[in-house]
């Protein structure tokens, strides 16, 4: 009993623009605008306007060949064990996090310290943000949570800065199922059925992150070794204590002799595959 | 009805059971809850025990925090529920639907459900003794219908045993509220009002409390009475408390500034002695205050005196209205008018008097007034006369007093040359200073165009300044004077040296003073001829005539007399005459400045009415412009054909270039006008050849003027830059022109030159140049040859170029542009007869150029190939809400979201709806099929019985005992 696809006269509108009004500087346009130009279907994009304009202003000096191949390897990033849980805290159904809601968890029994959003969040943030997006070589994110529902992330949203807004949004997504894009009908974040073995490509490799593992590589070194025709899928915990556990992962291997934070792990790895894909 | 309350009374049932479920679920293990379950169904009424029904929903998330109700249910209890309430209704009204009649039972207490068999029991035994009862007291042969009272009866017995009470028990409750009413609106403080309220609702109360007793009452009253009393104490200590302070605050603001400042000292005197009474007073309150309130019935007080007058002490007076430019016109023009008619009758008046100054006929004329009206009554009309001419004289004082305190700019030496007030020296003195304090800054402004934007600041500054300085200095030696004018030329050039500059200034101003003073001996008895009202000159010829033999204040009064008598704001035709006038004016300026002796006074005084004019008329003024430069770059070809004679400009089109520079906006990117004088000055720095030193120092004039127009603007001059170039080149005696430096201008070409600027001998002063002076001069002068004006001209060359320098600083081309130059100037700085004042300066200049190619040379960056940015991939932003709940509708649009609710509630209605009637379908099917099933079976069973009845016969016949009668009958 879905709704028909175009058949809405008029596009929903948010009712107040709920993204990140507050740190947006080196990023696109403001959404809103985009909201606009996306209406007006048949205007092009404004960037090789700009580009245009820069080359009649330098018309004699020549431009930097720019590759671009859409058939790179591109990597996958499953953060496995994520504390997102929504719950009842008082009235409000509340995204539960260790420092707000400890006193409730301890009433039900509960460690407060397992409950850590902030991990998820800020390891999103680490792989969104990093420049291997930026150029395009992201697929997907895939987060699972402690319960076990499977999420699926786009590499082309922007992760709410704050950590309340990012809770924001996962509590919005644990009970809408979905989160759209502000002015688009995209969905951007959405659950997923399990098991995530079934949306990894065939020709990839599958490495779990894990500081309990005998492997202990450097990164870039590990890195280089793997052909380059190969997808990567890397599976990092995103939980606070324990270790990963999943049975598709092909190898299994530390990249630090220290516990790493989910983020500077991910960070790791992005910096590496960055140097080796040569993305400055 | 009877389903719900059914369903109800089991739901009850089943909420109890489910709940000792859940826990039976939690602890125990499986097993248990079965038997449970199947204890609590034979309970229940053990309608079959269902198995299905002990069977609870399963929940599919666990939620922490959640308290679920509906989540938890025994799906097959609610199956056979649903089936049991169709039993009971859908079945009942199947079974009725073929029926004609129907049964209605009636019986009491028989539809209500929640009654058991002992209550409707009782209910009937008490309806039956009721009626009774009704019968027995009514008649006895009074039969009920039955059915008309069959409810009645209980509604009154159930009413009866209330209503005769109740009517007490609500007046009482209502007094009760009215009395807290009362009180409550009593006990608002603070109100004198309040006790006449209160006596006014004291009746009132009383009549509302006719049971209360009379103790409380008057108990009720002294207290009221009593808190209001203190009330009223306490009110008045808190009035004195005010006063007091209040006089604290005004003994303070007396002794303060503020007020003092505002008021006279006589009556702040009267102010202070008034605190100090009040002081003494506060030291004894008592008495004080009962004498002040006699003294205050009495008579009025000494402060309120006081704050009287100082209400209509200080008062601002409205200021006079600012006029529009209209108005001033007006009035000038009236005053003009009524000063011309005045010199009209005093012209006429001086025939019968004496020669006296007109100052002084008048005095006589006064006398005579007075001597007549000793014995007159005043009614004769010559006495009328006098009295309104010295009338006019007083008024003439009273407005000049107002143009002094509205310092009206140039109307002011206007005003003091017409008024005639002052025939004496002195006081001519000072206005010929006044004027050319005017002329000097006009000067300097024609020569510094730095100034062209303060220009009018700087006018009335310098009036004001200056007029005193003047005075001091306007008795001095021509001779003295004369050398020293020489300075203007090198003014062009040393731009920023201010204090050469006023000294330099300071020196003119002495000289034009004095100049103008020789004249006045000349000229005074012709400045009183001027008339007031002059009509514009239509024709040259009668400009000319006009100014003819004028001295050169004089014409400028002439000039502004006829501007001022033809006002634009005032008639359109004036528009006309102002515009014929403005193209004499120019013509005059252009003539003027032909002349061979150059009257460069007359030219700098003329520059004023100039500029005023072409902003009143800047059309015409850039029409006329425009015809000029036409003209003149016509001539400019034809000379520069006839290659014999030098094609330089002349000292008029010089002049005039220049006053085009200053009365349009240099910085405009294009301007009707400055555009093409720009563009005439660079082909004349181009095309001229240059032949003698004369060349050069035009050439230089021209530079700077150049200079004083990209100074706004900062346009690249390559011409200017050029000709300096070429004319340091031609201080150097070996001419060689690098490769180079022609690569760089090869558009233009160098010109090689004679050594024309060489100096040759050492020259041990650098005096400045006047440039009118090298005008004025023939061209093949010796003094064009000489290694002091050689010098000069270098300095000025190299001053001009310093100029080009710091304003093409922003250039990106700036090394290819002033490297060359820096060789040359390093080149030049080292010859030998160089004087040391003017290597200092080169060096300075070199410096200058080296420091900034420096700067540019290491701001710049080598080429690189283009990269192009990657571009990042697009990101979007999710949208989602703030405090999420779920189920909610976010959109905006009110409206829209109720509608999609009721849609959504229709939708949902709707499903159950079929739902429910699909299930009742299924019912019906079910109950017909078993009753067909009932049939077949009954059918089948008959059919059997009959079969066999027939079979038994069948096998009777055969077997051949058929009928044991018939046996008998055979």
């Amino acid at each position: 009993m879905t709704r028909p696809f175009g058949v809405k006269g008029r596009k929903r509108k948010h009712g107040q623009p709920k993204y990140d009004a507050a740190e947006e500087e080196h990023q696109q346009p403001p959404p809103k605008k985009a909201v606009v130009e996306e209406k007006e279907e048949p205007e092009p994009e404004p960037e090789p306007e700009t580009a245009s304009a820069e080359e009649d202003e330098l018309s004699g000096i020549p431009i930097a060949p720019s590759e671009k191949d859409s058939n790179k390897p591109n990597v996958i990033f499953i953060l496995e064990k994520a504390s997102l849980e929504v719950a009842k805290v008082g009235k409000t159904y509340q995204l539960l996090n260790s420092d707000d809601h400890a006193n409730f968890l301890r009433k039900n029994n509960k460690n407060p310290g397992d409950y850590r959003p902030d991990i998820t969040h800020q390891s999103l943030l680490s792989i969104l943000d990093s420049p291997l997006n930026k150029a395009g070589r992201l697929r997907t994110v895939y987060i699972r949570t402690e319960k076990g529902v499977l999420i699926e992330v786009k590499p082309f949203v922007r992760i709410p800065r704050t950590f309340k807004r990012f809770a924001g949004v996962m509590l919005e997504l644990l009970q809408k199922l979905s989160i759209s894009a502000v002015g688009k009908r995209e969905k951007l974040l959405r659950t997923i059925k399990n098991p995530v073995t079934q949306y990894l490509p065939v020709n990839s490799r599958k490495i779990g992150l894990s500081y309990s593992s005998e492997k202990l590589v450097d990164m870039d070194d590990y890195v280089s070794t793997i052909s380059s025709n190969v997808d990567l899928v890397f599976v990092v915990g995103a939980m606070a204590h324990g270790k990963i556990e999943t049975d598709y992962t092909e190898d299994y291997i530390a990249i630090s002799g220290y516990p790493l934070s989910a983020a500077y792990c991910i960070t790791r790895i992005t910096g590496a595959l960055e140097r080796k894909w040569k993305i400055l | 009805m009877a389903k719900s309350s059914k369903r109800s009374s089991n739901s009850g049932g089943s909420s109890t059971h489910s709940k000792k479920k859940k826990k039976n679920k939690k602890s125990g293990p499986e097993g248990v809850a079965m038997k449970m379950k199947a204890n609590s169904n034979k309970n229940n009424g053990g309608a079959g025990s269902n198995p299905f029904e002990s069977i609870w929903s399963r929940r599919k998330f666990d939620v922490l925090g959640q308290k679920r109700k509906g989540e938890a249910r025994r799906m097959g209890l609610a199956r056979s529920l649903a089936i049991q309430k169709r039993n009971n209704t859908l079945l009942k009204e199947y079974q009725q639907s073929a029926k004609s009649s129907l049964f209605v039972d009636k019986r009491i207490g028989e539809n209500d459900h929640a009654l058991d068999e002992f209550g409707k029991a009782i209910l009937r035994s008490q309806r039956e003794r009721q009626l009774n009862l009704k019968l027995s007291k009514k008649s006895k042969y009074h039969l009920s219908d039955g059915e008309e009272d069959d409810f009645d009866g209980i509604d009154s017995l159930g009413r009866d045993d209330f209503e005769e009470e109740m009517l007490p028990d609500d007046v009482d409750a209502e007094s009760h509220e009215k009395l807290d009413l009362v009180r409550s609106s009593l006990r608002i403080p603070g109100e004198i009002n309040a006790v006449d309220r209160e006596e006014n609702v004291r009746p009132v109360v009383l009549s509302l409390l006719g049971h209360k007793t009379k103790k409380e009452v008057m108990e009720e009253i002294i207290t009221k009475s009593k808190f209001y009393r203190a009330q009223k104490a306490r009110d008045k200590e808190e009035n004195e408390h005010l006063v007091e302070e209040l006089d604290k605050d005004f003994t303070s603001l007396v002794h303060s500034e503020a007020l003092l400042s505002l008021t006279e000292p006589n009556k702040m005197k009267a102010l202070k002695a008034l605190v100090n009474s009040n002081e003494q007073s506060n030291k004894d309150p008592i008495p004080a205050s009962h004498t002040m309130e006699n003294t205050l019935q009495d008579k009025p007080d000494d402060y309120d005196k006081l704050v009287k007058q100082m209400g209509l002490e200080m008062r601002a007076r409205p200021s006079d209205r600012t006029k529009a430019p209209e108005e001033i016109a007006q009035e000038e023009k009236d005053r003009l008018e009524q000063l011309e008619e005045e010199r009209q009758k005093r012209m006429v008046a001086a025939e019968d008097s004496s020669d006296e100054d007109s100052d002084d006929s008048e005095k006589p004329s006064e006398q005579k007034s007075r001597s007549i009206s000793g014995d007159d009554l005043g009614d004769s009309f010559s006495v009328n006369e006098q009295i309104m001419t010295k009338k006019g004289w007083v008024d003439e004082i009273l407005e000049r007093k107002d143009e002094e305190d509205s310092v009206s700019e140039d109307d002011d030496d206007d005003d003091e040359n017409s008024d005639d007030s002052g025939s004496s020296e002195d006081a001519e003195e000072s206005n010929g200073g006044l004027e050319d304090d005017e002329k000097n800054l006009s000067l300097k402004d024609w020569e510094q165009s730095d100034d062209d934007d303060d220009f009018g600041a700087d006018l009335e500054d310098g009036n004001e300044d200056d007029s005193d300085e003047d005075r001091e200095t306007a008795v001095e030696d021509l001779d003295e004077v004369e050398g020293l004018d020489v300075a203007v030329h090198k003014r062009t050039s040393t731009h920023k040296k201010t204090k050469g500059d006023n000294s330099v200034k300071s020196l003119k101003r002495d000289k034009d003073s004095s100049n103008g003073k020789i004249d006045f001996g000349g000229r005074q008895s012709k400045e009183s001829d001027i008339p007031y009202i002059i009509q514009a000159p239509n024709t040259f010829e009668e400009l000319c005539s006009l100014v003819d033999k004028c001295s050169n204040s004089n014409i400028i009064l002439i000039i502004n007399r006829i501007r001022k008598s033809n006002p634009i704001t005032l008639a359109a035709e004036n528009r006309k005459k102002m515009q014929v006038f403005y193209g004499i004016l120019l013509q005059f300026f252009a003539v003027l400045a032909n002349k061979k002796p150059l009257n460069v006074e007359l030219l700098n005084l003329l520059v004023k009415p100039l500029m005023e004019m072409s902003m009143e008329i800047p059309y015409f003024a850039a029409i006329c412009a425009r015809r000029r430069i036409e003209s003149t770059r016509k001539q400019f070809i034809e000379s520069i054909k006839k290659s014999e004679n030098s094609a330089w400009p002349s000292s008029k089109t010089l002049c005039l270039l220049r006053l085009w520079s200053m009365i349009f906006p240099c910085s405009d990117f294009r301007h009707p006008v400055m555009t093409p004088v720009i563009l005439l000055m660079c082909e004349y720095l181009m095309h001229c050849p240059i032949i003698s030193g004369r060349d050069i120092a035009i050439g230089s004039f021209l530079c700077s003027m150049l200079l004083s127009v990209f100074r706004q603007s900062r346009k690249f001059c390559p011409e200017a830059i050029m000709f300096l170039r070429t004319s340091l080149l031609a201080t150097i005696e070996s001419k060689h022109i690098s490769d180079e430096d022609s690569q760089l201008y090869h558009l233009m070409e160098l010109k090689a030159l004679k050594p024309l600027l060489c100096i040759h001998e050492t020259v041990n002063e650098i005096s400045p140049l006047n440039f009118f002076d090298i005008i004025d001069m023939p061209e093949h002068s010796s003094f064009f040859t000489s290694d002091g004006f050689r010098a000069s001209v270098l300095a000025v060359v190299v001053e001009t170029l310093k100029g080009y320098v710091k304003v093409f600083e922003g250039l990106s081309s700036f090394p290819e542009i002033f490297l060359p130059i820096l060789r040359l100037l390093n080149e030049i700085e080292e010859q030998k007869n160089m004087p040391n004042a003017l290597r200092d300066k080169i060096k300075d200049v070199a410096e200058l150029i080296k420091l900034k190619v420096d700067e540019h040379h290491t701001l710049r960056r080598p080429l690189q190939m283009r990269k192009q940015k990657p571009v990042p991939i697009k990101l979007l932003n999710p949208k989602f809400e703030e405090n999420y709940v779920k189920g909610r509708d976010y959109d905006p649009d009110r409206e829209r979201a109720e509608m999609r609710k009721l849609k959504k509630q229709l939708k949902r209605e709707a499903k159950g709806a079929a739902r429910e009637l699909r299930k009742d379908n299924y019912f019906l099917l079910d109950v017909k099929e078993k009753e067909k099933s009932l049939q077949k079976k009954d059918r089948a069973e008959k059919y059997g019985r009959a079969k066999a009845f027939l079979q038994e016969q069948e096998n009777a016949f055969k077997s051949g005992q058929l009928g044991k009668g018939r046996k008998r009958r055979r």
